[in-house]
């Protein structure tokens, strides 16, 4: 009798492993580098996150003279929140970033 | 009487376009051609446009399997021009982070290889316990697959003491999961009849052709760069090389599986001997005009950088040498005097990874000469 067979018939009366994701989510774990969001009264505008950006994803805001990230470019490797000397830009746990709006695509 | 049967770019049996043109007499395949170069992406280019920092995220992305391989082997490369010593803990760490990867990669490819047999039953296992590590790879480095942990000059992150008994739980659990998997690959009839005794890479062969990596060491040749050339931490922990002498798909199989037991010593020996310490030193973002060669063992077998800087904070050159541009000349030998149903399972045993593999060539269809094209005709002809 084939090996593999015993863990086959062990396995139908166990519950799934897979989790049915959309229905059931699971936190990401503690550090985990999903889109990041800045804080525009702690930016003090020293451009240090543009430098550090290798994707060239942050760019300057006209109106607000703040930086704002584009997410359509972002690689989320965290450079830009490691740069950052007050702590504006934060990496927070949200990663389900698909939307038909490109300002949603943008951190304000 | 011979025909030729066209394989790729777009096939069912293969994950990325290259293309093989295979010639047969009925059943029995006779030659076989490659023509590699349908994924060219000029990375190497555009890694000399960007500065050094900023080529880490690139050199990660040549290939989403072993990013951690090929950030590891670009900083070793990069530290050992601008000469920069890396702390203890960031190289132990750098070895988990390795190993780690070696495991799930190993375990993906045992996957895929099942899916080639048509035995689906243990890919899907195969696959559930791989899940295990990419949760400990989020765990460490804040992503399941593209870790973004190593830099110049050291790591990000730091594994922290918390996560050391989680570690150890699971690494437990995946080694009597692989034990269990070595004993199922070794005794199952149906993988014993479609891997055993096909797709014979013979010692002799391996050595002539250069081939590196598991599929070498199926053969019996003795290589591993991690204790032949040891880099990161390798030089103060003690494993075994894995070797198989028989040379088939199912040796193939049987040293990446007994690798993954390897691996999981090796991070045990590492999480124990973790020593104190910062993570990371100071690299300025300029470099003296130097050169350097770093290499390293990635899952798939000897990755090879190769660096050459300008005193700018840009590199002037930057050669990749992924191993699977190394093992593609095995094919030859392990194809010829098989049959047509071998060519997936073939193919996949030196686990091929094409987008990393694929160079440009401009070769004139009338004399057959290869010529390289310059930057400025390449401008102009775009224009």
């Amino acid at each position: 009798m084939p090996k593999i067979l015993l863990t086959v018939v062990k396995n139908i009366f166990r519950k799934p492993f897979t989790v049915k994701y959309p229905y059931v989510k699971v936190e990401p774990p503690e550090g985990f580098r999903g889109a990041p969001v800045i804080d525009k009264e702690k930016c003090i505008r020293c451009w240090l996150c543009i430098k550090a950006c290798p994707d060239r994803a942050i760019s300057v805001n006209k109106e607000t003279k703040k930086p704002s990230i584009w997410h359509g470019r972002c690689t989320f490797c965290g450079e830009c929140a490691e740069a950052c000397p007050t702590r504006a830009i934060t990496m927070t746990k949200n990663f389900e970033l698909a939307t038909f709006d490109i300002q949603q695509a943008r951190s304000e | 009487m011979t025909f030729v049967v066209p394989f790729g770019p777009q096939h069912p049996a293969l994950k990325e376009p290259e293309y093989f043109r295979f010639e047969v007499k009925g059943e029995e395949i006779i030659d076989l051609n490659v023509r590699l170069g349908y994924i060219h992406r000029g990375i190497e280019r555009a890694l000399q446009e960007r500065s050094y920092l900023h080529n880490i995220y690139l050199a990660e992305r040549i290939c989403g399997i072993c990013n951690v391989a090929h950030t590891t082997a670009y900083c070793q490369t990069i530290e050992q021009l601008a000469n920069i010593e890396v702390p203890d803990r960031a190289r132990f760490i750098r070895t988990i982070l390795c190993e780690l990867e070696r495991i799930h990669s190993h375990l993906l490819w045992a996957g895929v290889a099942a899916h080639e047999i048509g035995f689906n039953t243990l890919f899907m296992f195969f696959w559930r316990d791989r899940e295990l590590v990419l949760d400990l790879k989020e765990m460490i480095s804040g992503n399941r697959q593209i870790s973004a942990s190593n830099t110049l000059g050291g790591v990000r992150r730091d594994v922290k003491p918390e996560y050391v008994p989680t570690m150890l739980r699971v690494l437990n659990k995946l080694e009597k999961e692989t034990k269990y998997y070595i004993d199922v690959c070794t005794s199952d009839r149906t993988i014993l009849a479609r891997c055993m005794g096909v797709g014979v890479l013979t010692k002799e062969d391996a050595i002539k052709l250069c081939i590196v990596g598991p599929t070498t060491r199926a053969s019996g040749v003795d290589v591993d760069i991690r204790r032949d050339d040891p880099y990161a931490a390798y030089d103060e922990i003690s494993f075994k090389v894995i070797i198989e002498r028989e040379g088939d798909v199912l040796a193939k199989v049987i040293v990446r599986l007994r690798e993954i037991l390897e691996s999981i010593r090796i991070i045990r020996q590492a999480l124990k001997a973790l020593p104190r310490g910062p993570l990371r030193t100071k690299v300025a973002p300029k470099i003296e005009p130097n050169e350097a060669l770093g290499r390293i063992e990635a899952p798939r077998g000897e990755l090879l950088y190769y660096a050459i800087s300008n005193g700018t904070d840009k590199p002037e050159r930057i050669r990749v040498r992924p191993p699977t541009y190394a093992n593609i000349p095995s094919f030859k030998p392990m194809f010829v005097g098989g049959t047509i149903a071998e060519i997936p399972i073939v193919m996949a045993s030196i686990d091929p990874c094409f987008a990393c593999t694929d160079r440009v060539t401009l070769v004139d269809s009338h004399t057959g000469k290869a010529r390289v094209v310059s930057f400025d005709e390449l401008r102009g002809r775009r224009k």
